[in-house]
């Protein structure tokens, strides 16, 4: 198939399988299939805090010795870490830390001993825009020039966005950030270059400083998806038996292609499009240090360097809390659209 | 499974005869659109090529038949004979890369080359197609209801209700067990036999004059195979439509249908009513393909005849005929092409040396071993033309009008 | 890769796609798919001697310690074709050898992940059972841990070095590489002459070095293929945050990082390491797409 074009590096078993484990579910499956997947979660959670806690621990120098700063004396720091905690051994740290999330609980800020649910409530509205910004722009566009792709393989349409989408997914996105700062904010002008306007300042000044980061993460995203998304249409169109079914019924070639093509590659996006959210979270990082945005990546980096290990840990329960029920949503989207999966057959 | 195959065969206790009026199934207006005594599909050196990485592999060579109003014909060959591959030519089902050339008259108007937005009604209108898996050929995501509908609203003017009403009449007429529940399943909820009947109630769904049938009952157990070919016949006879069954199942054609082509490289090389093929098998090809049917009459422990060598590589054909390399009765003559010639009254076949001809089907003088090893032939340059040469145009003989 | 790839295979059942298999497989567009190999497998030559003796070749001057007062010297200005950065740098040398870091770092993080994960997930897939349980569920917990953060974290551990950063991306070729070979390995038991060769009583060993490595190896080839560009551009984010290579030490990563606090006076400074980042990456990608495309006999 041509649609090894399909650069999207999907783990080769993240369909199938998927499809199968769930079918053998019986009763009703989709809520027997929340509780299976949220118990599944619960040993990856672990280990995604167990491991963060041992890396961190790693870290040389602790957060006493970085309030206090390189003049400070062995019993000045040895006081604030007593006075933080920071004396217990690790794994006492981390049980005291499980108990108060368990509960909800992440903590305060060992730097500015602001509680972390507060931090979070002001740093997550900010990635969280920046992301649904990007996956909304990019599959709004990745679709229709995706179907226009497939429609005529190898026409020239297709040829045009094999080549934007095999530049877009080449491209580091930091470096894409960079040229489109030159490009818009330095050359022409038209958007700012860096900062943040909150919505409260308006929604056309927020959407503009949100713009050029969207952007940054939006546009290797479209290539994403209309790479993924044209090569499985081309495949259903070439190699699916209902396809030929439908032409011999009459049915015209476009309708061919968004009623019964589409309806089927559908699933592969939506799949796609969950098991990328996890990693897009995390490639927010760079986006909002370039941009000086005051979100979730930029609030990893801070604490990062002033060894905050609470709101580092924090942080990571974010990411990783949004990979795994991001995977969750998936599953329940395919149970809901698959017919296949929502009657519990084989 | 069990339970599928229990709800299938107390199926057809489910409709009642005569509910379905099957003369509002059939559009008097056009009943008559050809003249009576023509063929209803004319098919006259047909020839589908692709390219494959500058390799040019002839699909179809040359195939030439013609098909009566009403009537039943079987189309054999083993994988690669072309016999699929030239029904979906026809149909215009092919993909845009491949070279379709020759003629093909349904109804006396031409489909090579008819513009996309004509063929688009013609098929699934005139002429409807029904395929070989019924899992791989319905879309999984659809209900059942919804695919036939779809056709039925693309080929009548009816309304969403009465496309409704019509599709499920459809579904009776096939004799879909509880038509109207299943109307909002979908395809994975039923058994092989029912959705192949799904497909035939969407293939029927534009009252078509002529049927083809896409190895349609060779994915299926043998019990639903006979089932699904008995419901084939009932609806040919009743809706006067012509079906076209594609098989590699020589028996099953001898018991459904009325007239039998046996297609080998691409090409017909033999063709007659059933009952004359049968009684004098003339190409030593479909001899072999008797040969290796088992039947009862057969000595406990006999061993089948065995074909001898592969099917032809479509993309290098040897020269001459093309089953010369495998032939037992093959001479230095086989190295021109046998015409496909109407030997006997109505039957047509394409050799030289045929069965019951004095050759026969003893081991016979077979020609040489050298130059004539389908190993050697393949790979020495002079024999094995390019298959423009082999199968160049106006090399052999079609049996055009004059045939019936 | 697919923009050069010829009209893609229409399947017609058995019948033309045996004929197909006649014409043999690979025979499909030779020409076409040996300049899709053959063009991107060319730039990475040339950007590899570019980086390891371009400087040697072109006796370019040092990378680092340049003159203060040669700083900012434009494009094609004597002894320094592409300009001098305001440290006074060959920009040219810069970039040649901040590739080489860059290079370097993609080959071992690639070759350890092909090395370790590769053995670890066709160990997982070919034992099962429990075993394959407690891999993959490690693995699972790498994945979704999000993978700037641990090798940000990592980096910071261990201190911005060129080994301390092979190790940080290690651990997500590893877990990758895992994967990739597993879901191999998962798909080739299914095949018969794995069974064939286990009913006649092949050795483990046997098994693994004749019939499943020489198996998997295609698609682990063109994953580390496609890793090459992951890698770059992650290393580049590192070194872009001061993780990665430190800072006299040029990369192409950090290079981009100085650059953008003069954006809009020097851009070229920016520009430079982008267009090696980006052209680099891109002759991976297509290459991996190539061989992707190749192997897999479609």
């Amino acid at each position: 198939m041509t649609a090894t074009a399909t650069t999207p590096r999907v783990p080769a078993d993240s369909r199938g399988p998927r499809a199968s484990r769930v079918g053998r579910v019986t009763g009703s499956p989709v809520l027997r299939l929340v509780v299976k997947r949220l118990l599944m979660a619960i040993p990856i959670m672990l280990g995604v805090t167990v491991l963060t806690f041992w890396v961190l621990s790693l870290i040389p120098g602790n957060a006493a010795q970085q309030l206090l700063g390189p003049e400070a004396t062995p019993e000045d720091i040895a006081l604030l870490e007593q006075q933080l905690g920071l004396d217990k051994p690790g794994v006492v740290r981390y049980l005291e830390w499980l108990q108060g999330a368990v509960t909800g609980d992440l903590g305060q800020s060992i730097v500015s001993r602001q509680p972390v649910s507060e931090i979070l409530s002001q740093r997550l509205p900010v990635t969280g825009e920046i992301v649904l910004l990007a996956f909304v722009v990019s599959l709004v566009l990745a679709i229709p020039v995706a179907l226009l792709a497939a429609h005529k393989p190898d026409g020239v349409m297709d040829r045009i966005s094999m080549v934007v989408s095999t530049l877009g997914l080449s491209v580091a996105n930091y470096v894409l950030a960079l040229l489109l700062v030159l490009v818009f904010a330095v050359t022409l002008g038209w958007l700012p270059a860096i900062g943040f306007v909150p919505l409260e300042d308006g929604l056309w000044p927020n959407l503009r400083s949100m713009i050029l980061p969207s952007a940054a993460i939006g546009l290797p995203l479209f290539c994403f998806y209309t790479r993924f998304l044209r090569g499985d249409l081309v495949d259903q169109m070439q190699q699916e038996e209902y396809v030929t079914t439908a032409r011999a019924k009459g049915v015209g070639s476009w309708s061919v292609l968004i009623k019964h093509a589409f309806r089927n590659s559908s699933f592969g996006l939506i799949t796609i499009v969950g098991l990328n959210l996890g990693a897009l979270i995390g490639g927010t990082v760079i986006i909002e240090q370039i941009f000086a945005l005051p979100g979730i990546g930029q609030m990893l980096l801070q604490a990062i360097n002033t060894r905050d290990f609470v709101v580092v840990q924090a942080a990571v329960v974010i990411f990783a809390l949004v990979a795994v029920l991001a995977n969750l949503i998936v599953d329940l989207l395919y149970a809901v659209l698959d017919p296949r999966i929502r009657y519990g057959s084989s | 499974m069990s339970k599928r195959t229990a709800t299938y065969a107390s199926g057809d206790s489910g409709v009642s005869e005569g509910v379905i009026d099957p003369v509002s199934l059939g559009k008097p207006s056009r009943a008559s659109a050809a003249q009576p005594g023509e063929p209803l599909l004319v098919v006259e050196d047909l020839r589908v090529q692709f390219t494959r990485g500058g390799r040019k592999i002839n699909a179809v060579n040359g195939l030439s038949y013609e098909l009566t109003p009403g009537s039943m014909m079987a189309i054999i060959g083993e994988s690669g004979s072309g016999k699929s591959v030239s029904s979906r030519a026809l149909m215009g089902l092919l993909p845009p890369t491949a070279k379709i050339t020759g003629s093909v008259r349904f109804e006396g108007r031409e489909l090579i080359g008819m513009p996309e937005r004509d063929m688009r009604a013609l098929r699934g209108g005139d002429i409807a197609m029904v395929f070989q898996d019924p899992a791989r050929s319905l879309n999984p995501t659809m209900k059942i209801g919804a695919q036939i509908t779809e056709a039925v609203k693309l080929h009548s003017d009816l309304d969403k209700k009465g496309a409704h009403a019509r599709a499920v009449e459809l579904l009776k007429l096939v004799r879909l067990p509880a038509a109207e529940r299943r109307f909002h399943e979908y395809p994975h909820q039923l058994s092989g036999g029912m959705r192949q009947r799904v497909m035939i109630a969407i293939a029927l769904a534009g009252e078509p004059r002529l049927l083809i049938a896409d190895e349609a009952t060779t994915a299926l157990d043998v019990t639903t195979q006979a089932q699904i070919m008995e419901l084939l016949v009932e609806l040919q006879q009743r809706l006067g439509m012509a079906v076209i069954m594609i098989s590699h199942d020589l028996g099953l054609a001898a018991s459904y249908a009325q007239d039998v082509v046996v297609m080998y490289a691409g090409r017909a090389v033999e063709h007659a009513p059933t009952g004359t093929l049968f009684a004098n098998v003339r190409m030593p090809y479909t001899h072999a393909l008797l040969g290796a049917i088992p039947a009862l009459d057969r000595e406990p422990h006999s061993l089948f005849e065995v074909t001898p060598g592969q099917p032809p590589d479509l993309s290098a054909l040897p020269k001459g005929c093309p089953f010369r390399p495998r032939c037992p009765n093959a001479t230095d003559k086989c190295l021109d092409d046998p015409p496909l010639t109407e030997h006997e009254p109505e039957h047509w076949w394409a050799c030289w040396h045929p069965v019951g001809s004095g050759l026969g089907n003893d081991p016979g003088p077979r020609a040489g071993t050298g130059p004539l090893d389908p190993a050697v032939a393949a790979d020495d340059p002079g024999l094995a033309d390019g298959p423009d040469e082999a199968a160049g145009p106006g090399r052999h003989h079609t049996p055009n009008g004059e045939q019936r | 890769m697919a923009v050069v790839e010829p009209a893609p295979s229409f399947s017609l059942g058995p019948e033309i796609d045996q004929a197909e298999a006649k014409a043999g497989g690979r025979g499909r567009g030779r020409w076409r798919n040996n300049l899709g190999t053959w063009i991107p497998a060319g730039l990475i030559l040339f950007v590899l001697v570019a980086c390891f003796l371009g400087p040697t070749l072109l006796s370019l001057p040092s990378p680092v310690g340049g003159n203060i007062l040669e700083s900012n010297q434009p494009a094609l200005s004597p002894g320094h074709i592409l300009g001098t950065d305001p440290n006074g740098n060959d920009i040219l040398s810069r970039l040649l050898n901040g590739g080489r870091s860059s290079l370097w770092i993609a080959v071992a993080v690639n070759l350890i992940g092909l090395a370790i994960g590769g053995t670890l997930g066709a160990l997982s897939g070919y034992v099962g059972g429990i075993a394959d349980t407690i891999i993959m569920r490690l693995l699972d917990v790498l994945i979704a841990f999000p993978s700037l953060v641990l090798t940000l974290a990592v980096a910071q551990a261990l201190g911005p070095s060129m080994t301390n950063t092979i190790f940080a991306l290690a651990f997500f070729s590893i877990p990758a590489f895992a994967r990739v070979a597993r879901s191999a390995v998962l798909r080739l038991r299914e095949m018969p002459f794995m069974a064939a060769a286990q009913l006649s009583g092949t050795t483990a060993r046997r098994m693994l070095f004749k019939h499943l490595a020489p198996n998997i190896a295609p698609q682990l080839i063109t994953f580390g293929m496609l890793g090459m560009g992951i890698v770059i551009i992650i290393e580049g984010a590192l070194s872009f945050l001061g993780l990665g290579i430190p800072d006299p030490a040029p990369s192409w990563g950090n290079m981009v990082a100085t650059g953008q606090l003069s954006l809009s006076a020097t851009p070229m400074l920016v520009v430079w390491p982008s267009v090696a980042l980006l052209v680099t990456v891109l002759a991976f990608n297509l290459l991996g797409e190539n061989l992707r495309a190749r192997w897999s006999g479609r």
